[in-house]
């Protein structure tokens, strides 16, 4: 039995004992073979799901035109283009499904080498910690914390470049962004003030020395 | 319009111009040198950058990039044969064999020098093809907007990825993602499941880099285990003679980049296998292609350079991009507030021809700057993976953030990045998908300001007096020769 990445076990050969054409075993050994739905089947079959679904609820998710003096403002019905849209992706990627039916379920289906989806469960893993924490932790907390994950998830494994990586980098982007371009990335106010203290002794230095 | 262009001409030669042209330049180079990272990648996280500049400083800098990138590709192609873009996969041909001849130098000059040449060509070609077709397009009418919108998406579809079937269903689901928020003719809310971020609609950025980015990122994490081999830039430079006997070769793939540039959705890798199949074909030595002949380097560079500029008429004449890269720079041109389409010229036209002329000014800085930089460049190809995919992400997640200053956006850019991430497991390409998402507002405003205007009598109305009706009646048959031979390829 082959693990596969994207894949899960299909439901027509789940539980059934059956010999390498398919037929069941009388008497002798059984083998259990398990087929996985491929990556393919997946993302075609909730495209299809979706243009059905988008058709089937279409007057709940388009708001009903405007209306002055019992008159429509719009020319066209809201409907009218998303139907279409719509209707074509769930026919087409029937069609789709159909086209692949040889190919719907696989005994192996390998998407990423051996050991690799893993490492792609914790990068995206770390990436949505990364996307939640940004506003709450600040860019810097935040930043840091994700670039040390990936950086150490990509293979580094020098330490010291892993803080200096993790550390410098998001200050001076922080600093290039906010102070260089003049666009806001969320921060914590302490560690704002710190970046402005420090900012304040560079610019009163001059002062002191006078 | 000549005045436009003289004008834009004067407007070009600023010095911040040049200085980010520059800085684009050296980025583009950096980040395609390095094996796993790609031009996308880098245009598509450099793309926010642009934003706060002058449209006079940022494009070009995007431009830069893009050439830079494209040039920069082909250093770990020709180094340890290892394409840092899928345009240099033809170059790695020879230009790997020649650096196991010990003439690594004589590769990358020869690579650097038809790419400049290329490319400075397809520009020129470029700026003197825009004027007659921008004419041409600002007589158009809903009507033919709309057929050529969607001429446009059936033939991305039909020359990308290896099924013409799914790259029809992921235009239409780009299509479907566009009509989230507000009905651009009716303004009535739409598939917003009540979420209040959705009401404005899904933001471009997040998904540009979540689509193209995330998932090259991935890609490059997962390559990093294995090990890498030691660049070596060694050998003579390239002299006259070499040069000289490579013209014919040049001339000929620039010639074959620039009109496969036009046609939306062909890009650089079809042009630089068909300038390198070309030049095989053409030579009275073609035993000597393949393993290690100069001309093989020459022919591929400057087909996929020559690609370049052409890709950017569509774009600037009709709103359509060619490519995924020509969709980012359609990204920069919307957020600087320059729409492109059939008004552009109408109301931008200076600034459009200066964004024109830097381009080709970029070419000349490039070949400065490429000389001079290529034994730095061949160092960069061995820096490690686990040191810039960290750097890249921050930026990407930066980049996403600072448009709209909207944390859902990065919750958008993993969410896009996650379906690239599918997408690719799944064989499926983005692109259809990207474009119908960019296409599919102006293609519904099209589309029902003709329903509107045809009224009760629909028929009558697409057969009498519709330029954009006979170019469909002439692209129709081609469009469905092309769908039926990718059709009968896939199920081959």
């Amino acid at each position: 039995m082959h693990c596969s990445h994207f894949s899960s076990p299909g439901i027509a050969d789940r539980g059934l004992l059956r010999d390498r054409h398919g037929g069941k075993i009388a008497g002798g050994p059984t083998v259990k073979h398990i087929k996985y739905i491929t990556a393919e089947t997946w993302l075609a079959a909730g495209l299809a799901l979706l243009g059905i679904l988008g058709l089937v609820f279409l007057a709940q998710l388009v708001a009903e035109p405007k209306v002055l003096f019992g008159r429509s403002l719009t020319a066209i019905p809201p409907t009218l283009f998303p139907s279409l849209v719509l209707g074509a992706m769930a026919v087409l990627a029937v069609a789709l499904l159909y086209s692949l039916r040889g190919t719907l379920l696989a005994e192996h289906s390998k998407t990423f080498e051996d050991g690799a989806l893993p490492r792609v469960v914790m990068l995206f893993a770390v990436m949505l910690f990364y996307a939640l924490t940004m506003a709450p932790f600040g860019f810097f907390i935040s930043s840091a914390l994700s670039m040390a994950t990936i950086a150490w998830i990509a293979g580094n494994r020098s330490i010291l470049q892993i803080i200096a990586v993790s550390v410098i980098c998001p200050i001076g982007l922080y600093l290039v962004s906010t102070r260089g371009l003049a666009v806001s990335l969320p921060e914590l106010s302490s560690i704002e003030f710190f970046y402005a203290r420090i900012f304040d002794l560079f610019e009163s230095a001059p002062e002191v020395s006078q | 319009m000549i005045e436009q262009f003289a004008d834009g001409a004067l407007m070009a030669f600023r010095l911040d111009t040049l200085v980010m042209i520059v800085i684009g330049l050296f980025s583009g180079m950096l980040v395609g040198a390095l094996p796993g990272f790609t031009t996308l990648m880098a245009m598509a996280i450099l793309l926010p950058l642009s934003f706060f500049l002058d449209p006079l400083v940022g494009i070009p800098f995007l431009l830069g990039v893009y050439k830079g990138g494209i040039f920069g590709g082909s250093i770990p192609a020709i180094l340890v044969s290892m394409p840092g873009t899928g345009a240099a996969v033809a170059t790695s041909i020879d230009g790997y064999k020649l650096t196991q001849k010990g003439e690594s130098r004589k590769a990358l000059d020869i690579a650097l020098f038809s790419s400049v040449i290329g490319d400075t060509f397809s520009d020129i070609f470029t700026i003197l093809l825009i004027f007659p077709i921008a004419l041409l397009v600002m007589q158009f009418g809903p009507p033919e907007l709309f057929a050529v919108l969607l001429m446009s998406l059936v033939i991305i579809v039909s020359t990308s990825g290896t099924n013409p079937l799914k790259g029809l269903v992921m235009m239409l689901f780009g299509l479907w993602l566009a009509q989230i928020g507000t009905d651009p003719i009716g303004g009535v809310e739409r598939f917003t499941f009540g979420i209040f971020e959705l009401k404005s609609g899904i933001p471009l950025l997040p998904m540009l880099i979540g689509v193209f980015a995330l998932p090259e990122l991935v890609y490059a994490v997962m390559r990093s285990q294995r090990a890498q081999e030691f660049a070596k830039l060694v050998g003579d430079r390239l002299s006259k003679a070499e040069f000289k006997r490579c013209i014919p070769t040049i001339r000929r793939s620039t010639i074959l980049g620039t009109a496969i540039g036009i046609v939306p959705g062909l890009g650089q890798v079809v042009a630089a296998m068909m300038g390198y199949s070309a030049a095989k074909n053409a030579s009275s030595h073609p035993e000597t292609f393949g393993e290690g002949e100069i001309e093989g380097v020459a022919a591929a560079e400057a087909a996929n350079n020559a690609v370049n500029g052409p890709t950017l008429v569509p774009l600037l004449t009709l709103g359509i991009p060619g490519d995924n890269v020509t969709a980012i720079l359609l990204g920069a041109f919307v957020a600087q507030g320059l729409r492109p389409g059939p008004q552009l010229f109408e109301e931008q036209g200076t600034i459009v021809f200066a964004i024109l002329v830097a381009m080709v000014m970029a070419n000349l800085m490039f070949i400065i700057i490429g000389y001079l930089s290529i034994p730095f460049f061949a160092r960069i190809v061995t820096i490690k993976t686990g040191l810039l995919v960290p750097i890249v992400i921050m930026f990407a997640f930066a980049g996403a953030y600072v448009f709209r200053s909207d944390t859902t956006d990065i919750l958008m850019l993993v969410g896009f990045g996650l379906f690239g991430l599918l997408a690719r497991a799944a064989r499926f390409d983005v692109m259809p998908m990207v474009m119908g998402f960019i296409l599919g507002g102006p293609l519904e405003y099209a589309f029902g300001q003709t329903v509107a205007m045809a009224g009760s009598t629909p028929f009558e109305f697409l057969f009498t007096e519709r330029l954009g009706m006979v170019a469909v009646l002439i692209a129709t048959p081609i469009v469905g020769y092309l769908l039926w031979r990718r059709m009968k390829s896939a199920t081959a």
